[in-house]
């Protein structure tokens, strides 16, 4: 019963008289699969309920139910999850026609509830049982966007909860960045150690002068009574003496604070760089699954601003504590040993100061991110209307976004004017506090000086007052450390989630191909980015070497898919794609990809020369050979006439590189690599017609016997291509020469008519306006 | 398309202005050719190109070497035309007001005055030494080797990279 209960699929605990179904349905003999426990009840009023689901019923408990209703699958057609508003209903039509709402649940739930209704139309139309298990069990997986042990938000479904893991593994993980200065920061506490003990004498010293130095009395230190004995009756000279001893103290507290800071300062910078270094190789190698869940500022933010974060606390931890824990005892065992009482007394305000720390912190931090987002506003404000300052200006919209504008800014300036009431009061507030233990300290101790209780001395009252100073520091210190725990535990996570995250596959005997024939096989492969939909479902094609083939389809039809899985992206399909006969997955991933020429349908330069550039897919081409991709590419012609030919630095202020310049450029890159198969995004999509045709015609002078794959809209863009596959909704709908495929009168006919038809259109439009 | 490359054989000639005039091993000319540095920063001396009055390159001068000494010192004579980029021998003074550096220098064809815009992407120091200038209004200047300024010219530089 136990195991039973563990193995069953759930989001949340079953409620008592759902688990009493799963109890009844095992001794019948048969067993809950999955249980989606919903929220509300038929009627639509919030409660507890659950849809229990086996291989053959779906089984509703309902607490406003006298009985729990069963539904046989059987029973059912067309099951559908309706998303309504707010709300939404589990159907299907029963027998007797009558369409039945069996389960009702609001949002939260419905990622669930959509799976259960295609599990039961998948079984029913006598799909693999294990299959749509599998996909029920994914969605659950995807459901856990919480911590199932601790219920914290995680940073993406299904990652591992960083306050519920190991913390010997972050330790770990986080302890390889510092092991290697262990020494040196050995040393930093030693000098941390010593300039604290340097800071405590001063007090010491104060106290000496104002009792023995200025009125002849007793001090209890006997080091300074020595030197005091040592200058018998000449006062001024004992009190040259102790400002020498103070300056001495002075030069080697500081002087060490120098060498320390130093220290600590280059120790945190390399630490820092190594994290940064880890962090932006693992980027490089992370698949793009992990790109398409995380965007790309987020992963640039991890390597910049969370890497130092994570360094401060780790210095902060080793160093700082050590010091202000240090320093903390030292002060406590110096002021008990000259006066117990005293000590006492100056610890009262400690509270006050304990918990106004806390107060302020906990009242400001949630001010400043309202500040954060009162300034986000402004500038998202600024960021959309000043790039479409031309749609703002041609629909007289000016004043109306200078109104929007002010409003955002107004309450950005009201939300900082009251945080600036609270920040200059909170500094002011503690050192109030702790002015107010010195008062006690006069008051007290001042009054047993007056009455000679034996004892209290001036000089006592003095050095008192400074370590009663002293000692708060340390105090605030530890009350916020929590805080700045806290920060540093989000930004651990961030980088775990990058450092541990699983890099792209790479077989361990794979093989490096020399030259591809460029034979393409794609054997029922099916591919879902979520294992819910499906984005390719069993594609099966072969391409023979040198043949030029379109891909055409709608939007969201699987096409650029189909080159994803091809240039490996995507390793997590089913089925198999073999090019020249070998599985992909076996080649070497650098190798494999170099022998592929891609280019994207947007060409993306690196902020570098046209020349570093070209040359980025082959490093140290020599200059002729660039020069020959670049002709090839059409491309040469432009660069000559820039003012800095090859040298000219893109994306700088002045450089004229418009988009079809800068996709002719992409497609000089390819050519250099000299690759054995090709593959247009989209290529020409987005220039005009006449850089179409110069594109297209580095296209046909690079196609030349290699295989190549164009994904087009254009259809003309297809009109070297000697085989088209039509893909529609994840399955190639039509394949064979564009002879066949006009003579079968399908989806690839009507696209031709479709295009020639406002290819028609245009060209009668204009031949009525000439 | 193969292209073609001048050797010592072919002949050049000055043409009109820094224009020139290409002859031949074959004996057949070319006129009004405007010879251009496919590479003005990093290698100068190499590879121009020499573009007819629409801009399209007609041939390609791999090195200066490749000519004989007349052709090559008209070559030079026409590029040290086309490409004006004086020599900066000094920094006599250096002013900053709103984020814009103005610059006095002594160059080798003598003192002027120009705005940097953007100090992080308008001075470029190489490793070498060498340094590249672009003012505001797009015109380069170039510093052959930064350490042997003088130190008053070297402090200023240094302190905008």
């Amino acid at each position: 019963m136990e195991t039973m209960m563990k193995m069953l699929l759930k989001n949340k605990e079953l409620p008592e008289g759902a688990v009493a179904i799963v109890k009844s349905l095992s001794e019948s003999g048969d067993t809950a699969l999955f249980a989606i426990v919903g929220d509300m009840s038929l009627g639509g009023r919030y409660g507890a309920t659950t849809l229990l689901f086996t291989a053959t019923k779906a089984v509703l408990y309902d607490e406003s139910l006298s009985a729990p209703r069963e539904y046989l699958y059987e029973d059912m057609e067309d099951v559908r999850a309706k998303r309504m508003y707010g709300n939404a209903t589990l159907s299907a039509k029963m027998k007797g026609g009558k369409r039945e709402i069996f389960f009702r649940y609001t949002y939260g739930v419905a990622p669930l509830c959509d799976a259960a209704a295609l599990f039961i139309s998948h079984l029913k139309e006598g799909k693999p049982f294990n299959e749509e298990y599998a996909i029920v069990s994914v969605a659950f997986e995807k459901a856990l966007s919480v911590c199932p042990k601790c219920g914290r938000p995680l940073l993406h479904p299904g990652a591992e909860c960083i306050m519920c893991r190991s913390k010997k593994k972050i330790v770990k993980q986080l302890s390889g960045y510092i092991l290697p200065h262990t020494k040196t920061l050995i040393f930093c506490i030693f000098l941390s150690l010593f300039t604290t003990f340097m800071a405590l004498v001063p007090p010491a010293i104060t106290g000496f002068i104002v009792d023995v130095v200025f009125s002849d009395g007793e001090s209890s230190v006997s080091l300074l009574n020595m030197i005091a004995n040592a200058f018998k009756g000449e006062p001024k000279k004992v009190l040259t003496a102790m400002i020498i001893l103070l300056l001495c103290t002075y030069v080697l507290q500081y002087g060490v604070g120098i060498i320390r800071s130093y220290l600590m300062r280059t120790v945190g910078n390399k630490t820092v760089a190594a994290l940064r270094n880890d962090i932006y190789r693992k980027a490089q190698y992370l698949p793009m699954k992990f790109y398409d869940k995380t965007s790309t500022g987020s992963v640039i933010n991890r390597i910049s601003g969370d890497s130092s974060t994570l360094q401060q606390f780790m210095l902060r931890i080793t160093q700082e504590a050590v010091v202000h824990l240090f320093q903390l005892v030292g002060i406590v065992v110096i002021m008990i040993s000259m006066n117990p009482g005293l000590t006492l007394l100056s610890l009262l305000p400690i509270p006050f100061i304990v918990l106004a720390s806390r107060f302020f912190s906990k009242k400001i931090r949630p001010l400043y991110r309202r500040i954060w987002r009162r300034w986000t506003k402004v500038s998202s404000v600024m960021a959309d209307t000043i790039p479409c300052i031309k749609v703002v200006k041609s629909f007289t919209g000016e004043q109306r976004s200078t109104a929007v504008f002010e409003e955002k800014n107004k309450d950005w300036l009201d939300m900082e004017l009251h945080l600036g009431k609270i920040v200059t009061a909170f500094p002011q507030i503690i050192s109030f506090c702790v002015t107010c233990g010195s008062l006690i300290i006069w008051g007290v101790g001042g009054g047993k000086v007056i009455d000679g209780v034996g004892g209290y001395s001036a000089g006592l009252i003095v050095s008192f007052i400074s370590y009663a100073s002293m000692f708060y520091n340390p105090v605030t210190f530890f009350a916020n450390l929590s805080d700045s725990f806290q920060g540093a535990l989000a930004s651990t996570e961030k980088i775990l989630d990058i450092l541990e995250a699983e890099p792209e596959i790479e077989l361990p005997n794979s093989v490096t191909p020399d030259h591809l024939q460029g034979k393409i096989e794609f054997n029922h492969v099916s591919f879902s980015f979520d294992r819910t939909k499906k984005v390719l479902d069993d594609v099966t094609f072969t391409i023979e070497p040198g043949e030029v083939v379109g891909i055409v389809g709608t939007t969201g039809s699987g096409k650029s898919t189909l080159v994803n899985l091809l240039m490996r992206f995507y390793d997590g399909y089913s089925g198999e794609i073999l090019v020249d006969g070998h599985n992909i997955k076996n080649f070497n991933l650098s190798g494999y990809r170099s022998q592929i020429g891609y280019v994207q349908q947007e060409p993306q330069m690196f902020s570098d020369t046209i020349f570093n550039n070209i040359a980025y897919s082959v490093p140290g081409s020599t200059v002729e050979d660039v020069m020959a991709a670049a002709d090839t590419a059409n491309a040469h012609g432009f660069i000559c006439r820039q003012p800095d030919g090859y040298d000219t630095m893109l994306g700088e202020r002045g450089v004229g590189v418009s988009g079809g310049e800068k996709q002719r450029l992409s497609i000089a890159r390819a050519v250099l690599m000299r690759p054995s198969m090709l593959i247009f995004d989209e290529a020409t999509a987005a220039v005009d017609s006449e850089t179409e045709h110069l594109i297209q015609d580095a296209i046909d002078k690079l196609i030349e016997g290699k295989t190549t794959l164009m994904i087009a809209h254009r259809l003309s863009t297809l009109r070297r291509a000697n085989r088209i596959l039509v893909v529609d909704n994840g399955h190639i709908i039509e394949n064979g020469t564009p002879e066949e495929l006009m003579a079968l009168k399908g989806k690839y006919y009507k696209l031709v008519q479709i295009q020639s038809m406002t290819a028609d259109a245009e060209r009668m439009r204009r031949e009525e306006r000439f | 398309m193969s292209r073609i490359y001048l050797s010592s054989a072919d002949k050049v000639e000055k043409y009109e202005n820094h224009l020139v005039k290409v002859t031949m091993a074959d004996g057949s000319t070319v006129e009004g050719l405007e010879p251009r540095r496919l590479f003005p920063v990093t290698n100068p001396d190499a590879y121009i190109t020499l573009l007819d009055e629409s801009g399209v390159e007609i041939m390609v001068i791999r090195a200066l070497s490749d000519l004989d000494k007349a052709s090559a010192a008209v070559i030079e004579t026409s590029l040290s035309d086309y490409y004006l980029v004086p020599r900066i021998l000094r920094i006599i003074s250096k002013a900053e007001k709103y984020g814009t550096l103005r610059w006095t220098v002594e160059t080798d064809r003598g003192i002027c005055s120009f705005d940097i815009r953007n100090r992080n992407h308008d001075i470029h120091v190489m490793r070498s030494g060498f340094v590249r200038v672009r003012d505001a209004n797009d015109n380069r200047y170039v510093i052959e080797d930064c350490n042997k300024l003088d130190k008053h010219s070297y402090a200023l530089l240094i302190a905008d990279t």
